[in-house]
């Protein structure tokens, strides 16, 4: 048999093209910034939120899938380890524009109004953790401890190219360990801070472990499209059929527990009908977003799940393209759903939503595209690069 | 049925002359009648081109029960006995996904393990075939039916022979 293990060393040179491509984009996505705060200040805090948290969770979820990886000693996906360390390094990116969320305060978050807890008895009682001062010191604290980690993955990831041996990767497994427990407890609580606390006044257990689901299902999807368009331009020749099916089981399974938790979500509180917990569906079940809420799990969760399922289909880029966009698009419908009814108190939709998402597409895809060109994109000296390249069933 | 076939038993000892020896009696157009692994093996499960149905008979049964379990709960709350549950409507359909997850997985469980029984001719107190019970263990056996197998006998042994087999014995299917 012909070795599959020569010429692994390649590198992604990114087409001045493509970046010019990649800056237009990004000025979009300014110019609509800028004529969303003139116009109509709301709509933009609240596209600027959206997006914010769209990618960032995009890269929590990256970071999450990569960990995994290290913990369960997988094999068949140690060629593709570059992608998602690519997407964490979005962080600090990330972490800025959070900071810059501090003027957003007042028009996002109803809970941070100047003497709101002196007529509001149960945000009173939240005000020790739903305060401006302690909300800023988690965003420091969490992004703070994602970016350490997830710098220090990379870096052992490195290492490993440049020396070899079991030594990185076993300290990688040892991190990542710590990776995921930080970001269990961390993420969890970041997805209330930024989108659960828009509701203050709103109770629901599951909606943590929901984003997290959703975080983990989406990055993913998008580690799946991303390795499909470098097969495609030329790059990751090892990329087979199996190794599709790993990903498209990855989406699948994720799939089925984002629907098994927006279900039970909406069950518990559908059935127990207390109006604590049904506010949150009220304002959600009329015009536009009572469709949305059978679009997201259409999206997010029939067409993966029924198109997924036979192995044909499961291991075809023809079908699993297409499925990754729906659900790309199916992240941004969940957080519109959640987000625009309590900041904007309707649903507008327009050039200033597609603006914003289109710059922040072309910032997440310059800063993944630049840090996939600084290192080899086949980390050579896994330990499993074997297996990986080799893997079939 | 399978009463008075002749079988050719080669017997090997690691994956490696096994899958060698298969590709290569395949290769000469051998007709293999079944191969006993202690563990599935890729090359074998391709060669073989053994395909099962089975999954797309799980699909149509999942889809029966869903079926059946939600027009059975409507009938039994809507139309048959419908009653009041604290202001609830008649027709509870979040409430009934639950049973039907459930009631789902068991139908499809129980109909296809029916299915595969009937499928492979086997049923509870059925004495098995073991052609040769080291292959339960820790050896690899091709097994070949003397009358089928495409090509005479002396060119199969010295094949298997020439590829590593450690033993090669005939054997009729009812001695076991």
């Amino acid at each position: 048999m012909e070795s599959k293990m020569h010429n692994l060393e390649d590198r992604l040179i990114v087409q001045k093209n493509f970046k010019y491509l990649l800056y237009f984009l990004i000025g979009i996505g300014i110019i609509s910034m800028v004529a969303g705060f003139v116009l109509d200040p709301e709509r933009a805090w609240a596209n600027y939120l959206l997006n914010n948290y769209y990618f960032v969770s995009l890269a929590i979820g990256a970071a999450f899938f990569g960990a995994i990886q290290y913990i369960t000693q997988a094999g068949w996906s140690s060629a593709f380890k570059r992608i998602p360390e690519a997407m964490a390094s979005y962080l600090p990116f990330a972490a800025v524009f959070f900071l810059f969320m501090y003027f957003g305060m007042h028009t996002l978050f109803h809970w941070s109004h100047e003497g709101i807890t002196q007529t509001d008895a149960l945000l009173a009682h939240k005000a020790p953790y739903l305060n401006v001062p302690f909300f800023f010191f988690r965003v420091v604290l969490f992004f703070g401890l994602w970016i350490l980690m997830t710098k220090l993955l990379r870096k052992l990831s490195l290492k490993e190219d440049a020396e070899g041996g079991m030594v990185n990767f076993y300290k990688s497994e040892k991190y990542s360990k710590i990776l995921i427990f930080i970001l269990g407890i961390s993420f969890t609580l970041f997805a209330i801070d930024m989108i659960m606390s828009l509701e203050p006044h709103w109770f629901s257990g599951l909606f943590a472990a929901k984003s997290f689901i959703a975080a983990f299902l989406h990055a993913a999807t998008v580690i799946a499209l991303i390795v499909i368009i470098l097969h495609k331009i030329g790059h990751l020749p090892m990329l087979n059929r199996s190794h599709l099916h790993d990903f498209s089981r990855y989406i699948f399974m994720l799939s089925i527990i984002w629907g098994y938790f927006n279900f039970a979500e909406y069950m518990i509180i559908w059935y127990g009908n207390i109006p604590e917990e049904t506010i949150f569906y009220v304002s959600r079940s009329q015009g536009v977003f009572g469709v949305l809420f059978f679009v997201n799990i259409i999206l997010n969760w029939f067409i993966p799940f029924l198109f997924l399922m036979p192995r044909m289909t499961s291991r075809s880029k023809l079908f699993m393209v297409p499925i990754i966009v729906l659900l790309m698009i199916g992240q941004y419908t969940e957080l519109y759903y959640y987000i625009w009814p309590a900041v904007v108190h309707g649903s507008k939709f327009g050039i200033l939503e597609i603006g914003t998402y289109l710059g922040f597409l072309g910032l997440f895809t310059l800063v993944v595209t630049n840090t996939l060109s600084k290192a080899n994109l086949v980390p050579l000296n896994h330990p499993y690069l074997e297996e990986s390249v080799y893997h079939q069933f | 049925m399978i009463m008075n076939k002749k079988y050719l038993v080669g017997v090997f000892d690691d994956e490696h002359t096994l899958v060698d020896a298969f590709e290569k009696a395949l290769a000469k157009g051998v007709v293999i009648e079944e191969v006993y692994t202690p563990y599935p093996i890729h090359e074998i499960l391709h060669g073989m081109k053994n395909k099962t149905n089975i999954t797309t008979a799980a699909f149509l049964y999942g889809l029966f029960a869903v079926a059946m379990l939600i027009g059975g709960m409507y009938w039994a709350a809507v139309v048959d006995w419908p009653l009041l549950f604290g202001g609830k409507p008649f027709n509870t359909f979040p409430s009934f996904i639950v049973v039907t997850i459930v009631g789902t997985i068991l139908t499809i469980t129980i109909l296809t393990l029916l299915t595969f029984s009937v499928r492979s001719k086997i049923y509870p107190g059925k004495t098995a075939v073991i052609i040769d019970i080291r292959a339960t263990d820790d050896k690899f056996i091709i097994v070949l039916d003397q009358d089928k197998m495409g090509i005479k006998k002396p060119e199969v042994t010295q094949l298997f022979q020439t590829h590593g087999a450690t033993e090669i014995y005939e054997q009729d299917a009812n001695t076991n």
